[in-house]
């Protein structure tokens, strides 16, 4: 009766163990605006939906260089693992603090929304620069540099050409 | 009674396979955090008490605590304990430096790497080029999310820099000692790794100009004009003259390779770049010389990272790439 007992208690705990980790609800967050999700483990296949930064996705699924994720609002769909971290944006909670003290990413979605409304080069910047008597050429390089702009899509197309990135093989 | 024995032993080893295997997954994320976890470098460690905010509970212990326990045994006078007060809470208040604020002190330190090293090498194909490699490593490093721009230093002296708040520089010297692709973006994810994590911020919180205060902003700088004058020099010292502390620049170093490495190049770019910087005579006259440690001890803290990364070696290097967007620009 005891042995019996005993058999019925170590199966249950083994089916617990072989629980598969995608029941575990694991949360990950987009790193930047723009993020795609696609319909397949594939930078090739149809983008469902792009991703801002911060937003909270659960893993689904492990494949390859791809997650399978859920998205906010039930999207299901397949995204770029190096796009995803594990750090919750600021102020959104969510163990980060813990994921920091093991060396998770450092990235914060509220410095997305300050680094895209921060532009060109500061005034204080080019103040100082005169007071110490820098060239003018060596400003107007900075604001040329600043300037220069690559698209997304130029980026996209870049690494499809170099089979780089999501399209690595 | 035995069977009873053995039930509740069973299940407290249960209860501890449970623990162990979900901790062990809560914190798997298909390698994301053990990635990161492994580059490490210690002295991201030890420098948290001056960037990241102080638990609550140990500043009620250290203000009120030792302190207060010193006054009221009479070995600390009141105004004594004060003292050390305030000085324990400006140690550990130290608010991180704003992106504004890194925006700023990037963008003078940015003009001056033109000024110093060679104006920009004007080339738009081969800049856009540059670009387009530095980009695509910023968007799998662990700061995709603030603006990245890349240019090219008009100098033979094989070259790099990288300043706060997204400002990245090869020489037109380094491009040429550069032999592919992966080479290219294990330089880039380098010097994008000393911006995303913060060195030359960390370096300058722990400096001089700013001991004694709490925090940095762009209204403090602008009010005082000398404040970010201090800061300026005190950095422009460190970063274009001695130099980052070696473990930076290692951290640097393992943090490059990953990016480079995430990107889906080989990750032994950087470790190649560096044997051939090694190797030349130019590299004597580089600022990698004067302001990093040796090419041996750089190779020394990389040796086995790239064992890390599983099947890097099929992993494309690009040197025809490379070789068709320099030829004749350079």
């Amino acid at each position: 009766m005891a042995m019996k007992r005993l058999l019925v208690i170590v199966t249950l705990m083994l089916s617990i163990l072989a629980l598969p980790a995608a029941a575990l609800a694991e949360t990950l967050y987009v790193k930047k605006s723009g993020t795609k999700l696609q319909s397949e483990a594939s930078a090739s296949s149809k983008v469902v939906e792009t991703l801002a930064s911060g937003t909270a996705v659960e893993v689904v699924k492990k494949s390859g260089r791809f997650y399978q994720v859920t998205a906010a609002g039930g999207k299901k769909g397949w995204i770029f693992k190096f796009k995803l971290t594990a750090k919750a944006p600021s102020g959104g909670g969510g163990g980060g603090s813990l994921l920091d003290a093991l060396g998770g990413q450092q990235m914060a979605a509220k410095e997305s929304a300050s680094g895209s409304s921060i532009r060109g080069l500061s005034p204080i910047s080019e103040q100082h620069a005169k007071s110490k008597g820098i060239s003018k050429e060596s400003i107007n390089a900075v604001k040329a540099m600043e300037e220069f702009k690559v698209s997304a899509q130029e980026v996209d197309a870049f690494l499809k050409a170099g089979k780089l990135g999501e399209y690595a093989q | 009674m035995r069977a009873k024995k053995l039930h509740w032993t069973t299940l407290a080893i249960f209860i501890l396979l449970l623990g162990g295997s979900r901790v062990s997954q809560a914190f798997d994320f298909g390698g994301l955090l053990e990635d990161l976890a492994k580059p490490k470098a210690e002295p991201e460690k030890q420098e948290a008490p001056a960037s990241a905010p102080p638990a609550e509970p140990a500043k009620k212990e250290q203000d009120g605590g030792l302190i207060g326990l010193g006054e009221s045994l009479g070995l600390i006078d009141k105004k004594s304990g004060d003292l050390l007060k305030s000085g324990v809470s400006t140690v550990k208040a130290f608010q991180p430096i704003g992106y504004e604020e890194e925006k700023a002190i990037g963008g003078s330190l940015a003009v001056q790497v033109f000024n110093r090293f060679g104006g920009p090498y004007k080339n738009e194909a081969l800049t856009r080029y540059v670009n387009l490699v530095g980009q695509a490593v910023a968007d799998v490093s662990d700061r995709p999310d603030i603006e990245y721009h890349f240019a090219i230093l008009n100098t033979e002296h094989p070259n790099a820099f990288a300043t706060p708040g997204g400002y990245v520089f090869v020489s037109v010297g380094l491009l040429k000692l550069l032999r592919n692709e992966a080479e290219l973006a294990g330089v880039l994810g380098h010097e994008i790794a000393h911006i995303t994590h913060k060195h030359a911020l960390k370096t300058i919180q722990r400096g001089q100009a700013l001991k004694g205060l709490t925090s940095l902003t762009l209204t403090a700088m602008n009010k005082d004009m000398g404040l970010f004058d201090k800061v300026i020099d005190e950095v422009s010292e460190i970063l274009f003259t001695r130099g980052l502390d070696k473990d930076l620049e290692y951290e640097a170093d393992k943090f490059g390779t990953e990016y480079a490495f995430r990107m889906g190049y080989n990750a032994d770019g950087l470790k190649n770049f560096i044997k051939v910087l090694g190797q030349s005579h130019k590299g004597e006259s580089s600022i990698f010389s004067s302001t990093h440690p040796s090419p041996g001890d750089r190779l020394g803290h990389l040796a086995g990272e790239s064992g890390r990364y599983k099947g890097h070696v099929l992993y494309p290097v690009l040197t025809k790439r490379y070789k068709s967007e320099t030829q004749g620009r350079l």
